[in-house]
């Protein structure tokens, strides 16, 4: 029994020092460094909160060998930046896929923010999915969420430490992959862990824009309870009510009007706050359904959704 | 697999069937706190802090993993243990396994699972500190001690082993990194002196067969 104990530890210490080449120090804010991940040979992943100027960003490596780094761009959103080391040949990480993940997972936080790899345990809290995972079928059943403001696509929340400078490192499980990359950025309290495909998307979207194409409406809102008869009819219990419409945005030109409640875009149901945002995300430039309750009774209408400049 | 995900898949396993008998308790301000299902016909245990206040809550609601909702109603409650019972008119639930507090050790890896940060059926996880009446906190009263991450909306919810038995319900924290539960043999003697006191109430888990709740 006593070797199995030590089976598990040293699992977990192999899979450390295996990803460590692959795991950087990110020197871009005035005191603590923070950490990256070698997304491929001249990419590196870290968190955007942790990147606080666009210049003068220096990596140092596993070997402590330091490099400068261009800054490709920035997904706020995600509390994602992505960084390129010119002519570098970095060895990538092992990336894992999210359905990997279970709730109760052993799950270890990998961190440089020093010279040596740092690493903390925990277990994978919950798989929080984005709008666009959640089936039309489940909306308004299953348990009530509130007062969660990450403004993300889908995260996994976990309980592992977040030591100081481990914002940007990544999630690491019993296959000894990067699962995703950890972030304290979004206060709370919580540890949430941005899933590999939002990375994946975001480093696509950046390296060939170097901007995110942020989708807006221009409208004010906060999430209400739907009348009872129309939240019978939509199976859904809550709505974001209209409180302000920016003159001249995409709500205004399609006729949205204060007061009214937004209860789904682009064929997904939007009953909080964060569901309309990552409905957006991706979207910009894109013409799309808006359904919405106005004066008690269901009805759509066309919106094209502009880009935040 | 190496030891490390076969040890993640067994937890995972004992999440996934724990999950099913974890409730979320709701009022009209909105979600309060946890509950697991002790009996198929409608009895759950929570923390008494969860469901009364002054009095007993007239307001609350159950939201079980299935995504139905029920009207619930407190049977009993002890505020000196925070606990109490409520029932719900429904059949045929998936419910917890209890285990026994003597099987309880410090150093045993136990998880907890509730709805703290808004976020439903978040699972925090760490080693039993130290069980029975003597750690600094306890005034006296038995408590099981872990140093797991709970956070408000976890009372209520279960504390549970690899296996999927339950050892205490989630009734506080001191700090970040120390959590207290109520020992599962706590519950049982909490809802046998509720049953001798006369409150409507089915008997143990595993007595059949029992009286069934009147709901009115």
């Amino acid at each position: 029994m006593s070797e199995m104990l030590k089976s598990l530890s040293d699992a977990m210490a192999d899979a450390v020092a295996a990803l460590s080449p692959s795991i950087v120090r990110v020197e871009a804010r005035k005191r603590l460094p923070t950490t990256g991940i070698v997304w491929s040979a001249e990419i590196i992943v870290t968190a955007h909160h942790g990147v606080e100027r666009d210049d003068n960003i220096k990596i140092v490596l596993h070997d402590g060998s330091r490099h400068e780094a261009t800054l490709i761009g920035r997904d706020a959103q995600n509390d994602l930046a992505v960084l390129r080391v010119p002519g570098a040949n970095l060895p990538p990480a092992k990336i894992g896929d999210n359905a990997g993940l279970r709730v109760g997972n052993l799950v270890l936080a990998v961190g440089r923010p020093g010279d040596q790899v740092q690493a903390t345990l925990g277990v994978v809290s919950a798989l929080i999915p984005g709008a666009e995972q959640k089936p039309a079928e489940a909306k308004g059943k299953g348990r009530r969420r509130e007062g969660m403001q990450v403004l993300l696509d889908g995260y996994v929340q976990t309980d592992v430490v977040m030591y100081p400078g481990f914002s940007g490192g990544p999630l690491v499980s019993g296959d000894g992959a990067v699962h995703g990359l950890n972030t304290s950025g979004f206060g709370s309290g919580v540890s949430v862990t941005v899933p590999v495909a939002t990375i994946r998307n975001t480093v696509g979207t950046l390296l060939a824009h170097g901007k995110m194409r942020q989708g807006y409406l221009g409208v004010g809102v906060q999430p209400v309870r739907l009348p009872e008869a129309v939240a019978h009819t939509l199976k859904q219990e809550t709505g974001l009510l209209v409180m302000s419409v920016e003159s001249g945005s995409p709500a205004h030109q399609a006729g949205l009007l204060v007061g009214d409640i937004v209860v789904a875009l682009a064929g997904s149901p939007v009953e909080h706050l964060d569901e309309l945002l990552a409905l957006l995300h991706s979207r910009a430039g894109q013409a799309v359904t808006a359904g919405i309750v106005r004066g008690g009774e269901h009805r759509e209408m066309p919106v094209t959704i502009g880009e935040r400049q | 697999m190496n030891i490390w995900q076969q040890i993640n898949e067994s937890a995972a396993g004992a999440v996934a069937t724990v999950q099913r008998a974890v409730v979320q308790i709701v009022t009209a301000e909105g979600a309060t706190g946890a509950g697991v299902i002790w009996r198929s016909d409608g009895l759950i245990i929570t923390s008494a802090h969860v469901v009364v206040g002054r009095q007993p809550r007239r307001d609350l609601r159950v939201l079980l993993a299935d995504g139905t909702t029920h009207p619930a109603r407190v049977l009993a409650y002890d505020q000196a243990r925070d606990l109490a019972a409520l029932s719900i008119p429904a059949q045929g639930l998936p419910v917890i396994v209890p285990g026994q507090s003597q099987q309880v050790r410090a150093g045993q890896w136990l998880m907890a699972l509730g709805h703290p940060w808004g976020t439903p059926d978040a699972l925090t996880a760490g080693v039993v500190i130290g069980t029975g009446s003597a750690l600094p906190e306890s005034d006296g009263r038995n408590w099981l001690a872990l140093d797991a991450h709970m956070r408000p909306g976890h009372s209520g919810g279960p504390v549970f082993d690899a296996d999927g038995r339950l050892f205490g319900i989630n009734t506080m924290i001191r700090g970040p990194q120390v959590s207290f539960a109520v020992p599962v043999d706590e519950v049982v003697a909490f809802l046998s002196e509720a049953a001798a006191g006369g409150a409507a109430l089915p008997g143990a888990p595993e007595a059949a067969p029992a009286p069934r709740p009147q709901y009115v």
